[in-house]
């Protein structure tokens, strides 16, 4: 909001002292901010509070007790503490890393495939993917993830009669989680799918700003489709590229339906991401506090991931003003 | 100010008081006004049963209204968790028995050792309810009623592999045997459908061989799941789960009935209302006069294996403004009228046992069943090691053959030891 609140007071032009009474200037110099208020004032309700209230309970011992009398116990840094020495917490944030990651590149991939296939194919065809992909993105992720553990079920599951079926190997009874490797792959089959309709939207949005002659000139001078994809429409895009990443890794640091919906909303502690452990702390095993300092360090990760984002947001801003 | 103005004014004032603390046991006149908010689970009583005692306790209290509201189990621990942060919770609550001891330590129940006399049957409730309600010596509750599990078969299978119904460990994994046998062209045949996360059903053989999940010793916990009866109890488990179950190792047993219903399982260890299920809408009602029940078989032969005693009790939240009316609602409910409806029309134990006779059929002997009973460790951070699954991921790690058992099960019994004593 400052950032906003600076642009545009820069822009408005400077008051002049002598130009009239007292009131005047004030009025002027005060207008921007009084405009940005409302807004800024909802954002401080219903974001600045409750982080505030989150920062403040991730340094307190906040149990069933405490919660019921509505008093804490201060205790510093001691949830935090806790965490350094904890090996399960150690698990927890590397596997939400390298889950992230994974996710974030295999989603990045798909959906610039799709995108470019966007851009090559017949009209028809592009209305009817984009129908396709706008559908999965209006599917609720709730129901969406249960129709997912169907197919995926132990007894009934289509994906093992089908393997079965195709000769991929007896998948009769297979158990897709018991290994969590397995099951953090149907995780991020679920992820990825979820996440592609957005983002190939975007990046086809991206593609239509390419210029059409940027590209023919490459091309007459010789350059392959891959060259004219690296030097030319990657640079172009890089913006578009930048958002997307950011906000797919902020989705896919946080993600928790996939995880609780597809595991009956009690997974085994090898499937445990940070939103995941950060949710059984706090309401399961009702240490509001531990809960609390685990989603402190997930806003604290994210925050550096999205400074990129920020920082890009504030450039095209600038350019634009 | 002349006389009689005085003493409109004292009327006012007495007036205004008597409504004030209106169903104080001293004003319990019955012209009380206000809401009773009462929370029961979904499954638990009859609907004909609550109406009864809403009627009886409206004929006494007709300008009283009390609302029943039906809770899911899945979610009742965070809703009670915010109930009984706000300003305003429920009256009455029904809580499972191994939560009972959580809200209690954390002052969320009112002390009502005091008015256990004026309960009916406080005398002979069920020992192990009691237990369940009383935390550092103090009653925090009224048992409501009891579950237990057995063994619920299907007698045309037996029937047709020639097989009776168990009398020890032994025989239970011969006749399983058999009965895998018989049925050995069909691929999704369990003899025994044990579905890996089933903490609840794997304990008795635990307790059976002399084992426990944690004892104590002053206020001291220790995780007891390691030691060597208690390895030895899971050992022979795994020996049953692996020859005569083709259930989900990771999985738990909220879908065993349907599965049963299905027709290609011939046991399953299940709750004394889960008859109810496997026969009901989303079942196959056809399969009730080829159900049979048995406890289950010690590994001493003869004997039957302790088994976990599950059940609910009632509370009365300790922010409620209406202490002596909920007594009276929660008395009748737990009262011998009711509870004989509760044992008739619900099919489930009594929280007394001068009223267990009254169970005939398959309830019975989920009630004798009950006799041979055991509870969890009765500590307020009981929920905490349900709610971090330790005993089941315990389990699915020792099925899935992902660590030995004394690996598994020492790692489960630190958990224990240090949720417990936290």
């Amino acid at each position: 909001m400052g950032v906003a609140g600076d642009a545009r007071a820069r822009v408005a032009p400077r008051p002049q002292a002598e130009a009239g009474p007292w009131r005047h200037v004030w009025g002027r110099r005060l207008l921007p901010y009084a405009l940005i208020a409302p807004a800024f004032i909802v954002i401080l309700g219903v974001l600045g509070y409750p982080l505030g209230m989150l920062l403040w309970l991730s340094t307190q011992h906040y149990g069933l007790r405490e919660l019921f009398q509505h008093q804490g116990e201060f205790v510093g840094l001691q949830n935090f503490q806790t965490f350094r020495v904890d090996p399960q917490f150690r698990y927890v944030l590397s596997v939400s890393l390298i889950f992230t990651v994974v996710n974030v590149g295999l989603s990045m991939l798909f959906a610039t495939g799709i995108a470019l296939l966007l851009e090559r194919v017949s009209r028809a065809v592009r209305i009817f993917l984009s129908a396709g992909l706008v559908l999965v993105w209006a599917t609720p992720s709730v129901p969406a993830i249960d129709l997912w553990q169907w197919m995926f079920d132990y007894e009934f599951g289509v994906v093992n009669w089908l393997l079965t079926h195709l000769g991929a190997g007896n998948y009769i009874h297979h158990n897709w989680f018991e290994n969590p490797i397995q099951g953090f792959a149907v995780i991020t089959v679920i992820v990825v799918w979820g996440a592609i309709p957005f983002l190939a939207l975007m990046i086809y949005a991206g593609l239509t700003q390419v210029p059409r002659e940027l590209v023919e000139a490459a091309e007459i001078d010789g350059a392959r489709p891959w060259q004219v994809f690296a030097r030319i429409t990657v640079p172009i895009l890089r913006p578009v590229f930048l958002v997307v990443i950011s906000l797919s890794t902020i989705w896919d640091f946080g993600v928790f339906n996939q995880v609780w919906v597809l595991l009956n909303q009690r997974p085994s502690q090898d499937y445990f991401l940070m939103s995941v452990y950060s949710f059984q702390e706090s309401f399961r095993v009702s240490q509001f506090g531990l809960g609390s300092a685990a989603a402190v360090i997930t806003i604290a990760i994210l925050v550096v991931v999205t400074f990129a984002y920020v920082r890009q947001t504030v450039r095209l801003t600038e350019e634009a003003v | 100010m002349n006389p009689r103005k005085l003493l409109f004014t004292v009327a006012a004032v007495v007036a205004l008081v008597a409504t004030a603390c209106g169903g104080s046991p001293t004003t319990s006149t019955g012209n009380e006004t206000g809401t009773l908010t009462v929370w029961l689970m979904n499954g638990s009583a009859p609907q004909s049963v609550v109406d009864g005692v809403n009627a009886d306790f409206k004929a006494k209290h007709p300008n009283v209204t009390v609302n029943v509201e039906i809770q899911q189990w899945s979610d009742v621990t965070t809703k009670l968790d915010t109930a009984f942060a706000g300003s305003a919770p429920p009256d009455i609550m029904e809580l499972g028995n191994t939560l009972v001891a959580k809200y209690a330590a954390a002052g969320a129940l009112q002390d009502i050792s005091s008015k256990k006399g004026s309960f009916e049957n406080s005398g002979t409730w069920l020992q192990s309810l009691t237990d369940s309600c009383t935390y550092q010596k103090k009653l925090y509750c009224v048992p409501y009623y009891a579950g237990s599990r057995a063994i619920i078969y299907r007698t045309d299978l037996f029937a047709a592999a020639g097989v009776q119904p168990p009398t020890s460990m032994d025989q239970l994994m011969s006749v399983g045997q058999t009965l895998m046998a018989k049925n050995g062209s069909d691929p999704n045949f369990s003899a025994l459908y044990f579905p890996g996360k089933y903490w609840y059903a794997a304990a008795p053989f635990v307790w059976d061989f002399g084992g426990d999940i944690a004892t104590q010793s002053g206020t001291k916990w220790t995780g007891a799941i390691n030691s060597s009866q208690s390895q030895q109890g899971l050992t022979e488990l795994q020996k049953l789960v692996s020859n005569l179950s083709r259930a989900d190792k990771t999985g738990d047993e909220f879908k065993q009935d349907q599965a049963f219903a299905q027709g290609h399982i011939a046991m399953i260890i299940a709750n004394g209302w889960e008859v109810g299920v496997i026969t009901g809408k989303t079942g196959d009602p056809s399969l009730l006069p080829k159900l049979g029940a048995f406890p289950i078989p010690s590994h001493n032969p003869g004997q039957t294996a302790p088994v976990f005693l599950g059940g609910s009790d009632l509370g009365i939240s300790a922010k409620s403004q209406h202490q002596a009316l909920a007594q009276e609602w929660l008395g009748l409910l737990a009262g011998s009228k009711f509870q004989s409806q509760m044992v008739t029309v619900g099919g489930v134990i009594p929280n007394t046992t001068s009223l267990v006779s009254l169970s005939t059929g398959l309830p019975a002997i989920f009630a004798a069943a009950a006799k041979n009973s055991r509870f969890t460790p009765n500590s307020p951070n009981w929920a905490n090691v349900e709610s971090a699954n330790v005993l089941q991921d315990m389990l699915v790690s020792i099925f899935t053959g992902k660590s030995s058992i004394p690996a598994a099960t020492s790692a489960a019994s630190d958990k224990i030891t240090t949720i417990l004593n936290s």
